[in-house]
């Protein structure tokens, strides 16, 4: 499935939102939680987490993981829930807005 | 904030620090991830670092070494198109630099783009002083304050400073009290000049330059209220200007600032200078906030008739009143300060720097042939690069910094070179200093003024000479080239005898400007002034201000004559009042006995003494020379060729008498003799009907001696000194050669030959190498061919005939190009050309003829390689 432009800021915000991940966590935590609808490219992932942190709305640090790896991990700022809250809002009024024109498609009738 | 955490990539640590941790993070990924998971990570990594920004500064980094590389593999072409641009971009820098500083170059005063230069200009004939003012209306300016804040007046001055004996000539100027006041400036220590300080009977002061305090007072802060001795006469120093502040004359330094009231003390022989009929002000003005030119203009011309009531000399002839009176007043940008060298200087640098621009277009089209060539011998690389995916606007980005970057070495190059040349500019100008014997200073250091224009000129060439190749190269795509498409090279070649061809014709218009400007030098170097001029001193001498007056300084200077005389090494000397071509004439109205006398001057009068033209060589075409007969009573003359001419056509004019204003009461002047015509004002000029007086019965005080000399003339002007020098405690004299005279009548002259002709010969040798370039060209381009050719028993002549009538054939088009072309712009030059017409055939021929030797020089050694191909090499290559 595509993703509309921009949506893919806001889903990696949404997942760190739970828990800080690293950049292969994010991607498979956005592919679980859609139920394998979304399968985000790393290629353009890796970027936009670059991109995330020079905003300053996800801050990233060296750690070690559960499997005693060492990764580095991105959580989300203030300003980065700050960003959630106001894109989460934008989000809604966009799927509200084409929900309502969006009624189901009536059947085509037979000749 | 995002902004500046972007700029912290610029730093080469940091992003080296950023570009670890980003390769660690992703192997520390891929070690997690299924292999293929995460894709190409090298791609990955670029497009992180994209987000970083600074891609554009990364790949011209790249661009900028791969150019930097390319650049010194090809030395050769490297050097010839820098240079080449070096030598376009110099010159116009120059003549720029020099625009800049004569007409460009704001005053360092407030808000110079408010100041207006006040000028009159007149309707009639009636010759009225355009930019000069006297200082009555100078007053009567400032006065209108609805219309300006403030006006002054300034003239230049030079004064001798220091003790009797000990006395040095200071470049100063003479102002009115509000001068300051109205350039809107602070003084660096003490005060400036006032209005109170200009009026008749204040005290001595004067105001001294930043600079000449530096020098001459070590900056030292008591030098308030310090006694200077000037012309003669203690004067207080009140006060520094601020820093960088030379004076309002631009190009003059004035050193020294005294208010006019002082003027009558100090040179009591010039006190006139203040009276209603003298006009030697310039004028600056402010003018109020809101009020524009146009107002400011309409308001002084309602005002004006009434003013001209008042300040105009009543011994005016009425028709000159008048036309005073009808004339309007112009105000135009005053901000870059007044020089006389603007009027006589601003065509010839424009024409300059048209010339300049023609040199500079020759050279853009070698670098944009250069390219151009070696376009085609990289078209393989490029059109593999094209071929396995790069996009065409990254190529053609690659290829425009290459040239930019040649562009910038090119100007940089000549930035240096124009700096240099400009001393040799200033120094051609300073001998034009009519004014008084001063230096011309400019500061023709490279400012952001220059250095802007020589980058834009850069930057113009870099886009527009590296686009087309660039363009060219790239537009085909790949595969066809890689197949080596002949046509390709055709059409190129074509664009470069075209470009060649064009060279060739801007050259010849050079060529045929510089060949103008030459002859006109030697035509008026060529004019017979009416005397000779080398072997001959003079002495400029004022013996007013050593307080000699009517016959005690005729008594003084006839025996300063007889002191001179008997100098060894003097052949003859005399005095006259005017030195021809010195710069000054004196004129009044004369007319023979019984006619009555014109409203206006008709006659140059000059006063001479006995052998004055012995002394000049001037023959004496009839009658006799004035002696020591002619001191008292009866007034005799000496007329002009011209004057006879005109005033007793066919009869002998020696015997009659003339009647003239020149003495007073009016009285009659007999003619007793008659002289070969002297250029007085101009060599350009018809000599103007002369009335020669003699000296000792009208002395004036400002005066010339003219001394012929016999032997080495520096030493025979040292030993004058020598002997002159104590008599006049109060000045300095000095010496110079009547030769420096008349050159200094030359400079403009002189300057647009030197420079016009340079140029041209630079020009030259460039299309000389456009042409050379091509021809070495298509000798390597076809090389195959000759081998072929003479593999088939061609002759090496014939050979050689192939390369040369190429060269001809070139020649001849841009001859005959540029022909029409120096035709019709050459006419621009007309009023700068003496004794020819601007189509001059033997000019063009000359031109041409020179185009066609120089063209065939170059062409010789392309042919001569050609004929050196070995047919078996040659064929053995493919």
């Amino acid at each position: 499935m595509d993703l509309l432009q921009g949506t893919l800021d806001m889903l990696v915000l949404r997942t760190l939102i739970l828990a800080p991940l690293h950049g292969y966590g994010i991607a498979k935590a956005i592919r679980n939680n859609s139920g394998e609808a979304l399968d985000i490219e790393f290629g353009s992932l890796y970027p936009a987490l670059k991109r995330l942190e020079l905003k300053g709305w996800i801050a990233s640090k060296w750690e070690i993981s559960e499997y005693n790896r060492r990764v580095k991990l991105y959580r989300l700022t203030p300003a980065g829930r700050k960003q959630l809250r106001r894109e989460h809002s934008e989000w809604a009024d966009f799927v509200s807005a084409v929900a309502r024109i969006m009624g189901p498609v009536p059947e085509e009738r037979k000749q | 904030m995002t902004f500046w955490k972007r700029l912290k990539y610029l730093l080469p640590s940091y992003r080296r620090a950023q570009e670890r941790d980003m390769s660690e993070e992703l192997q520390s990924l891929a070690a997690i991830a299924e292999a293929g998971e995460l894709g190409n990570l090298t791609r990955v990594a670029e497009e992180a670092r994209a987000v970083w920004g600074w891609t554009w500064l990364d790949q011209l980094y790249r661009d900028m070494q791969y150019a930097f590389r390319s650049m010194r593999r090809n030395i050769g072409f490297t050097a010839t198109a820098a240079l080449s641009l070096a030598l376009g971009i110099g010159a116009n820098t120059a003549i720029f630099s020099l625009m800049d500083a004569l007409m460009l170059r704001w005053l360092p005063v407030r808000n110079p783009q408010e100041l207006v230069q006040v000028k009159l200009r007149s309707g009639s004939r009636v010759e009225i002083p355009g930019e000069s003012f006297s200082n009555a209306i100078v007053a009567a300016l400032a006065e209108q304050k609805e219309i300006f804040t403030n006006a002054c007046g300034f003239s230049g001055a030079v004064f001798d400073v220091g003790p009797s004996g000990s006395i040095i000539r200071v470049p100063g100027a003479w102002v009115t009290g509000a001068y300051y006041e109205t350039l809107g400036l602070s003084p660096a220590l003490g005060r400036l000049l006032e209005p109170a300080d200009d009026r008749p009977g204040a005290p001595l002061v004067a105001v001294i330059s930043y600079g000449y305090w530096e020098r001459q007072f070590a900056s030292n802060r008591d030098v308030i209220g310090l006694s200077i001795t000037v012309d003669n006469h203690p004067v207080i120093i009140v006060g520094v200007s601020p820093r960088g502040f030379q004076g309002a004359n631009v190009g003059a330094v004035a050193d020294i600032a005294m208010a006019t009231a002082a003027l009558p003390s100090l040179e009591p022989a010039f006190a006139g200078l203040l009276g209603p009929g003298n006009f030697w002000l310039r004028v600056l003005a402010r003018p109020q906030r809101g009020v524009s030119a146009g107002q400011a203009q309409a308001h002084l011309s309602t005002v004006w008739p009434e003013i001209t009531e008042r300040v105009i000399s009543k011994g005016w002839p009425a028709a000159r009143r008048r036309a005073m009176a009808e004339s309007v007043f112009v105000l135009s940008p005053g901000g870059t300060g007044y020089t006389y060298l603007r009027e006589q200087f601003e065509r010839p640098l424009m024409i300059l720097m048209a010339v300049t621009a023609l040199v500079l277009l020759i050279a853009c089209a070698n670098v944009a042939s250069l390219l151009l060539a070696r376009a085609t011998s990289r078209q393989r690389e490029i059109s593999v690069r094209l071929a396995i995916g790069a996009g065409r606007g990254r190529i053609i980005r690659q290829l425009l910094t290459e040239s930019m970057l040649l562009s910038v070495l090119g100007a940089a190059l000549g930035v240096c070179l124009a700096w240099l040349t400009s001393r040799f500019l200033v120094d051609t100008l300073s001998g034009a200093g009519f004014y008084n014997d001063e230096p011309i200073v400019f500061d023709l250091t490279p400012n952001w003024h220059i250095l802007g224009f020589a980058s834009a000129l850069a930057m113009a060439n870099g886009i527009l000479f590296g686009l087309a190749p660039a363009l060219h190269t790239t537009a085909l795509g790949g595969s066809r080239v890689i197949k080596d498409d002949t046509r390709v090279t055709r059409s190129r070649s074509g664009l470069l005898s075209s470009l060649v061809t064009a060279q060739v014709a801007l050259a010849l218009l050079l060529l045929v400007g510089a060949g103008l400007f030459v002859r006109t030098l030697q035509n008026l170097l060529n004019v017979d002034p009416g005397f000779r001029r080398d072997g001959v001193l003079v002495v400029n001498l004022d013996g007013q201000r050593e307080g000699y007056r009517g016959a005690r300084l005729s008594e003084f200077y006839s025996t300063l004559l007889n002191r001179v005389r008997q100098l060894p090494g003097v052949e003859s000397a005399s005095i006259s009042s005017h030195t021809p071509l010195s710069g000054s004439t004196w004129s009044e109205a004369a007319i023979p006995k019984g006619q009555s006398l014109p409203q206006r001057d008709n006659a140059i009068f000059i006063a001479v003494g006995p052998r004055f033209f012995a002394t000049l060589q001037t023959p004496l075409l009839s009658g006799r020379d004035f002696d020591e007969r002619d001191q008292g009573a009866p007034n005799v003359a000496i007329v002009s060729q011209a004057f006879a001419a005109r005033h007793f056509p066919n009869q002998s004019p020696v015997g009659q008498y003339l009647s003239a204003t020149v003495t007073s009461p009016p009285s009659d002047l007999q003619i007793v003799g008659v002289v070969k015509d002297v250029a007085t004002s101009s060599l350009r000029l018809r000599p103007y009907p002369t009335v020669y007086v003699s000296y000792f019965q009208r002395a004036s005080g400002n005066d010339a001696l003219a001394i012929r000399a016999a032997g080495s003339l520096s030493q025979t002007a040292a030993a004058i000194r020598q002997q002159l020098q104590p008599s006049f405690p109060t000045s300095v004299l000095e010496v110079h050669a009547l030769t420096d005279q008349v050159e200094r009548t030359l400079v403009q002259e002189r300057l647009m030959r030197s420079l016009t002709g340079g140029f041209g010969v630079l020009g030259l040798a460039l299309a000389c190498v456009g042409l050379y370039g091509l021809l070495g060209y298509s000798v390597v381009r076809r090389t195959r061919e000759i081998g072929i050719r003479m593999a088939l028993g061609a002759q090496q002549s014939g050979v050689q005939w192939m390369i040369v009538g190429r060269a001809l054939r070139l020649l001849i088009l841009g001859a005959a190009l540029g022909v029409p072309a120096a035709w019709v712009v050459s006419r621009w030059l007309q009023a700068m050309l003496f004794g020819l017409t601007p189509t001059d055939p033997s000019v063009i021929a000359s031109a041409v003829l020179l185009l066609v030797m120089a063209g065939m020089l170059a062409a010789y050694f392309p042919a001569r390689r050609a004929t050196r191909v070995d047919p078996v090499t040659a064929l053995r290559a493919e």
